[in-house]
This record gives structure tokens, C-alpha cells and sequence, in this order.
């Protein structure tokens, strides 16, 4: 038998021993710190990049050792997940832990100033009066109001009547707000995670998709339609971008539901899908092209339309559309404005790309053939990004608790205050008072002596 | 532009605030320390006309801001928060002798704000916001109060150590100090100032991120740097208030602290890149 109970005192040990660990403040402390220092990673090794890019940079054994680390999207690993992880389990713990205390701090206090509280108070008040006690009464309440507006608790005893006053109870309710706040965020980022996505959409002027690429690099699609009606950029002298909209309709079987301009900081959102200007671009419907030949016969007017092969007459050369640049720029970094990229298919020959000038013609002779830009039909599109996050509004409403919660945490506190009138054994009357406060304690100490002082005025 | 002249002007008058507070630590003559006051309050002013003047010239200009989209402007901000905030502390906490240690820095920020160009650019599309003024003030007031509270950590350290020598007290340039708890206290209530400010600031920046790239948190290094300073106050406080971690420790994790905000307003946008390029130089 007593084998038996070692046992379970040792079992009850080892949960005590688990729940000490991550109740202890020293968790939590050692978990803030090492959390801010392993985001310091994070912020020197660029995340989430293509992977080609840190090849370029690091050495290819390196970048493996990050990649096994998971260095490379290091706020989404196991071990900086299990950190968070870990905070949310102490965090749950930590307000078990303090629940009863602060229970029992939001139940009405002793109202009666006794003896025994009294010699529990800093700096009582001792005061008596060549007054009758109602009028003491009557006087030091009126005082009393200024500073506490509530009407007291008022226990008449065998020989003293008692005056109990408080204000600021809930404040005691900011640990939970405080604490509750990261569980609540915690969980928002979850279900955004789980039930939503990011992903982004090109949409041409007149064209209507349905279908966006999500991060992850698959396609989704919406269960409605949406149509770039048109794209405009206004720049500022400078060159800089000034404003960016797309006007957008969002289509629900053929018909226009909701029309709306967009730009950046001012989003559109249709059944909890929300589209963002992200970026914008133009590429060309067609180019028309003056194409010169070794002899008359070869060459003439071509119009290419983008991305399609087609026929430059006389010689059996093709050409095609492929690329097309606003602001070209020189290999020595000058400006040679638009510049559209060429495919040229010979025959017997490999296809060749070359990059075809507006603005210069001379520089535009390639294989025996001079090329002219006669015209360039270009077609805008705006760049979305689209998002779903059904969790955004769970991590709002955290990060209103948090704020309200420091805020009653660091600017308000329990004060409470007793007041006696009674007798002294010579039959006058005597009042004593005291107070107490749960934080910022000088500050309400320094408040009940001004408090205390007037009431010595009192004649 | 009118603006840079009366910054101009402020840089000086930083400066000889600076003179009188170092001057009144030397000959402890009241009125020395009346004229010093009167003349940091004077720089606040000037360089709060030279603020409001800037935002009024950028509409005169067509462009029509307010003045807190680039490094310089934010430096020129902070150095008048940091002013203001002292100012603030000094009337509440009666510690004059402390000045000579905190006027430094409103002159070495607008100095150093001067070697940044100050031409009045317009925003780009991102930072047009509602959110703007309220992100970038929240933020900015958080950090002086930090500055502050590391200013005064640093002042703990030298004082509590000659606190602690036995025997000679009197000349020492530490004598004119407050008393070391006093110090402390106002360390931790800076703090306890900047804590519920800078959250406010990373949660008005959250927001606006939502709104204007469609994600509230994409650990940008920015986003992460103020994630880390407030991971180190949050550990001060619990320490702090709940295991009543005072003097030499406390005021290694403030100075820790205010070593982070540093990287995460400076060093962030020199050294790092990221989403939050407006504040690094063009």
C-alpha cells in the first residue's frame, strides 16, 4: 500500500512540476525574448523569395541548410509555430492560474472598517470633531463625492456607523482582456489560414475573369465574374505614380451586380472576396510594322497581332510579337522608350529574338531586314491582388481587447476607501478613514492626504 | 521654402537649450534653469510652427500632405516628441538636472534630420491614407517615450553605482542627480507610457496594411522589428510588475529596448529592405 501511494504522489508531482513550468513567469519571460530574437533572422535572410535567388547569394550547401532549418519561411516553421504555440498554452495556463484571485478581488470587500483593517491601511485618517455626527456626516460624504461619485455602502454598527466607497472594480478585468486578446489573434490568423486564401489576378480593359492564381500557384475559381471596365495612372511631373484605379464590375450570371472604382488603400470587396490594386501593365493587341527586305520584293506592311506567327511576304521568314517594353532601356542604361521584342523564324535557322526601337529606326536592321514601328494598338490590364480572410475581423476584434485592456492595465486602478464615524472613549466624535488601491498606489496615496486634509477643514 | 528656415532655427535654439541645461548642471543657479526651460519650450515652438508651416506649404504646392512620409520629416517629428516629452516630465517629476543628459538628443536627431534632403515630395498611391498621421504619430510619440526612458536607464546605472560607493559624497557631477529610485520609477513610466502607444501603433499599422496591400501581417522586416520591441517591453513589464524586477535589471532590458526601436526605425530602412521603403534614403 504505501508503495501504491508513493506512486501517486508522484504522479501528482510531475503535474504539478507541468503546470509550475508554464504558469512561471520565467517562461514567459525567456519566451518574449527568445521570440523577438529568433524573428531577427527572419529579417536578415530574405524570405519567401525564388529559390534561384538565394543561390545567387549564398553557396549552394548553404542555402540546403537553410531550406533543412526552413530558414527560407522561417515564421511558418515547426519550430517558430511550436514557440507561438507554447506562448498560447502559457497564456491559457497564466489565466487559470490568476482566475480565482481575480475573482475574489471583484467581490465586494469587507464594507465594515474594523480594527483589524484598520491596522491593514497605510496612513489612516484620525480626526475628531466638536460636531454632532450627523452633521460630520453630511459634510464629509458631500467631500467624499468629488472624489468618489457612487454612493457608499453604508453599515450602521453597535457604536459607529460605516462608509464604504469604490471605484475602478473592473479594472481587475484587463488581465483577461489583455491575455485573452492573443489567444483571440492567435485564433483569427488560424482561420484565415484555414478558410482563406491570397492569390492575384491580371485583368485586361474589357475582359472578365473568374479565375484567379492563388500563391500556392493553382487556379481557383470564383463562383462570379469580374470585368475591368478601365484602367487609369496619373503621374506626377516627377514621373512617380500620383493615383492608380481600375473600375471594376462584378458579373453574377451575365448581369452587373455592383460597379466600383478601386485604387490602392481603397479595395472592393463582394461576397467576402476582396480585391486590391496591386499593380498595373499594358501589352500590345498588335503592331503594325514596316518591314524592308535585301530587294523591293521582299518586305511590305505587316500588322502582327501578339503572341501569333506570321508571314513576312516574299521571302519565307516569320516573325512574332512576343514582348513589348514602355520605358526601354539601353544596355548603358539610356532611355529608348518603346521597344517591342521580336521572335524571327528563318528557315534553316535557329529563331532569333531581337528588340525592335520606336524611336530608332537605325538601330532596327536585323538578318538583311529593316524594321519599322508603324503603329502599336496596346491593351492595359490591371494587376489584383485578390484575398479571401474570413478570420480578419476575430484578430480586430483581439486587437481592440488588447488596447482597451493595457489601457485600463496602466491608466486605472481598484481604489477603495472606508470611512468611520464613531465615538472616542471621551464621547466625541471620531472619524477614521483609509484607503487602498491595486496599482499606481502613490499616486492614490498622495490623493486620499489631499482627500484627508480637507476633511480636517471640516468645522 | 519657408519651412527649412525655421527648422534652421530650431536647430539652434536646440542647441543653446542644450548650453543652458549643461550650464545649470555647473552653476545650479535657478534662473539658469528657468532660461533653459524657456528656451527648449521655445525651440518646441519654432519647430512646431516650422511642422504646421511645412504641411501648409506642401498644399500651396499642389501636393498637400501631412508632414511625416519620409526620414527626414520623421526625424524632424521625434526630435520634437522627444522635446515635448521631456518637457512634460520634467514639470511633473521636478528633474531639471536631467535635461543636461536628454536636450542632446533633440539637436543631434535635427542635425542629423538636416543631412537628409528636406524637399517636399508628393505621396506615392501606398501612402495615401487616412491611417497615415494616426500610424505615424502613435508610433513616433511610443519611441521619445522609449528614448526617454533609456536616457533616464543610463542616468540609474551611474547613479545607483555611486549611490552604492561607500564614504565621499558631494561634488560629484552624480550628486546633482535625482535619487536612484526616482530614476527608476520614471524609467519604468515612460514605459508604461510608450508600451500602450507603440501597440496602438502596430495595430493601426496592421490595419492599414489590410487595407492597402490586403494583408495585416506579412513579416516584413519593419513589421517584424516592432514586433521584436515589443516583445522586449512586454517581457520588462511582466518582469517588472509581476516579479518585481527593478534598478540594474530593469534598466538593462530598457536600454535593450531602446536599442531595438533603434534598429527598427533606423536601421531597418538604411540597412534592410522591405515594404517599408519611404522611410530610407532615396
Amino acid at each position: 500500500m504505501p508503495e501504491n501511494e508513493k506512486v501517486k504522489t508522484k504522479g501528482i508531482d510531475f503535474i504539478d512540476r507541468i503546470w509550475g513550468f508554464f504558469t512561471s513567469l520565467r517562461l514567459v519571460i525567456v519566451l518574449l525574448l527568445v521570440l523577438s530574437v529568433l524573428s531577427v533572422a527572419g529579417t536578415i535572410i530574405e524570405q519567401n523569395k525564388p529559390l534561384q535567388e538565394y543561390y545567387r547569394l549564398f553557396r549552394p550547401e548553404t542555402v540546403e541548410l537553410f531550406l533543412k532549418l526552413g530558414l527560407l519561411d522561417m515564421y511558418h516553421s515547426w519550430w517558430f509555430t511550436s514557440c507561438l504555440a507554447l506562448l498560447a498554452l502559457n497564456v491559457i495556463a497564466c489565466t487559470m492560474e490568476r482566475y480565482p484571485s481575480i475573482m475574489k478581488g471583484l467581490k465586494t470587500a469587507n464594507v465594515v472598517l474594523d480594527e483589524k483593517l484598520e491596522a491593514a491601511l497605510k496612513d489612516p485618517a484620525k480626526i475628531r470633531y466638536p460636531l454632532p455626527a450627523e452633521t460630520v456626516e453630511k459634510r464629509i460624504t458631500d467631500l467624499v463625492k468629488k472624489t468618489f461619485p457612487a454612493a457608499p455602502v453604508v453599515t450602521q454598527t453597535q457604536d459607529a456607523r460605516h462608509f464604504f466607497y469604490e471605484k475602478g472594480r473592473y479594472t481587475r478585468l484587463s488581465f483577461f482582456l489583455t491575455h485573452l486578446s492573443i489567444l483571440i489573434i492567435f485564433i483569427g490568423a488560424l482561420v484565415g489560414s484555414l478558410f482563406g486564401f491570397k492569390g492575384y489576378v491580371n485583368i485586361n480593359e474589357g475582359e472578365t475573369l473568374s479565375t484567379i492564381q492563388t500563391r500556392q500557384g493553382e487556379n481557383k475559381t470564383l463562383n462570379f465574374g469580374v470585368r475591368c471596365n478601365s484602367f487609369n495612372a496619373d503621374y506626377y511631373e516627377t514621373g512617380a505614380p500620383k493615383d492608380y484605379r481600375s473600375d471594376l464590375s462584378v458579373i453574377m450570371d451575365g448581369k452587373e451586380v455592383l460597379r466600383q472604382t478601386i485604387r490602392v488603400n481603397d479595395p472592393l470587396t463582394y461576397e467576402g472576396i476582396t480585391f486590391y490594386q496591386s499593380s498595373f501593365g499594358s501589352l500590345p493587341d498588335n503592331v503594325t510594322l514596316e518591314i524592308r527586305g535585301k530587294t523591293d520584293a521582299s518586305g511590305g506592311t505587316v500588322v502582327a497581332p501578339f503572341g501569333k506567327q506570321v508571314d513576312i511576304p516574299g521571302g519565307g521568314v516569320r516573325i512574332e510579337v512576343a514582348d513589348y517594353r514602355d520605358h526601354f532601356h539601353f544596355p548603358d542604361g539610356s532611355e529608348a522608350g518603346t521597344a517591342i521584342g521580336v521572335n524571327i523564324f528563318r528557315p534553316d535557322a535557329e529563331p532569333a529574338g531581337v528588340w525592335i526601337y520606336e524611336a530608332h529606326p537605325e538601330k532596327n536592321t536585323h538578318f538583311g531586314y529593316s524594321f519599322e514601328v508603324k503603329g502599336v494598338k496596346v491593351r492595359k490590364y490591371t494587376g489584383l491582388q485578390v484575398n479571401k480572410d474570413p478570420g480578419v475581423w476575430v484578430v480586430w476584434t483581439g486587437c481592440i481587447m488588447m488596447v482597451v485592456g493595457i489601457m485600463m492595465a496602466f491608466f486605472t486602478s481598484h481604489k477603495k476607501l472606508w470611512v468611520r464615524i464613531g465615538t472616542d472613549r471621551k464621547g466625541r466624535v471620531e472619524l477614521t478613514a483609509g484607503g487602498m488601491a491595486n496599482k499606481n498606489k502613490f499616486a492614490f496615496s498622495s490623493e486620499l492626504a489631499r482627500l484627508f486634509g480637507s476633511f480636517r477643514e471640516v468645522s | 521654402m519657408t519651412n527649412s528656415l525655421l527648422f534652421g532655427i530650431s536647430i539652434f535654439v536646440y542647441f543653446f537649450s542644450m548650453v543652458l541645461y549643461v550650464s545649470y548642471l555647473a552653476f545650479r543657479s535657478e534662473a539658469l534653469g528657468k532660461v533653459a526651460t524657456l528656451t527648449l519650450f521655445s525651440g518646441v515652438v519654432v519647430e512646431t510652427a516650422a511642422i504646421l508651416l511645412r504641411w501648409y506649404e506642401s498644399y500651396q504646392m499642389g501636393i498637400g500632405r501631412a508632414p511625416l512620409t519620409n526620414l527626414y520629416e520623421s526625424l524632424v517629428f521625434f526630435a520634437l516628441t522627444i522635446a515635448i516629452f521631456y518637457l512634460i516630465l520634467e514639470k511633473k517629476f521636478k528633474i531639471k538636472t536631467v535635461g543636461a543628459f536628454v536636450t542632446p538628443f533633440p539637436f543631434i536627431v535635427m542635425a542629423y534630420a538636416s543631412l537628409n534632403s528636406n524637399e517636399i515630395q508628393p505621396l506615392v498611391p501606398a501612402l495615401k491614407s487616412n491611417w497615415l498621421i494616426a500610424h505615424v504619430v502613435t508610433c513616433f510619440v511610443g519611441y521619445a517615450a522609449f528614448a526617454i526612458s533609456f536616457g533616464v536607464s543610463v542616468l540609474y546605472l551611474f547613479k545607483a553605482k555611486a549611490e552604492n560607493k561607500p564614504g565621499k559624497k558631494g561634488d560629484s557631477l552624480l550628486d546633482l542627480l535625482p535619487a536612484s529610485e526616482m530614476l527608476d520609477e520614471i524609467g519604468y513610466k515612460t514605459i508604461a507610457i510608450g508600451f500602450p502607444l507603440l501597440t496602438i501603433g502596430i495595430i493601426t499599422g496592421a490595419f492599414w496594411a489590410n487595407v492597402a496591400w490586403g494583408t495585416y501581417w506579412s513579416w516584413d522586416p519593419k513589421e517584424t522589428w516592432s514586433l521584436i520591441v515589443w516583445l522586449i517591453y512586454a517581457a520588462y513589464l511582466h518582469a517588472r510588475i509581476t516579479r518585481g524586477w527593478r534598478g540594474k535589471k530593469a534598466a538593462f532590458l530598457s536600454i535593450l529596448g531602446f536599442a531595438a526601436t533603434l534598429f527598427c526605425y533606423l536601421g531597418v530602412n538604411l540597412i534592410l529592405s522591405g515594404l517599408h521603403s519611404y522611410g530610407g534614403k532615396s
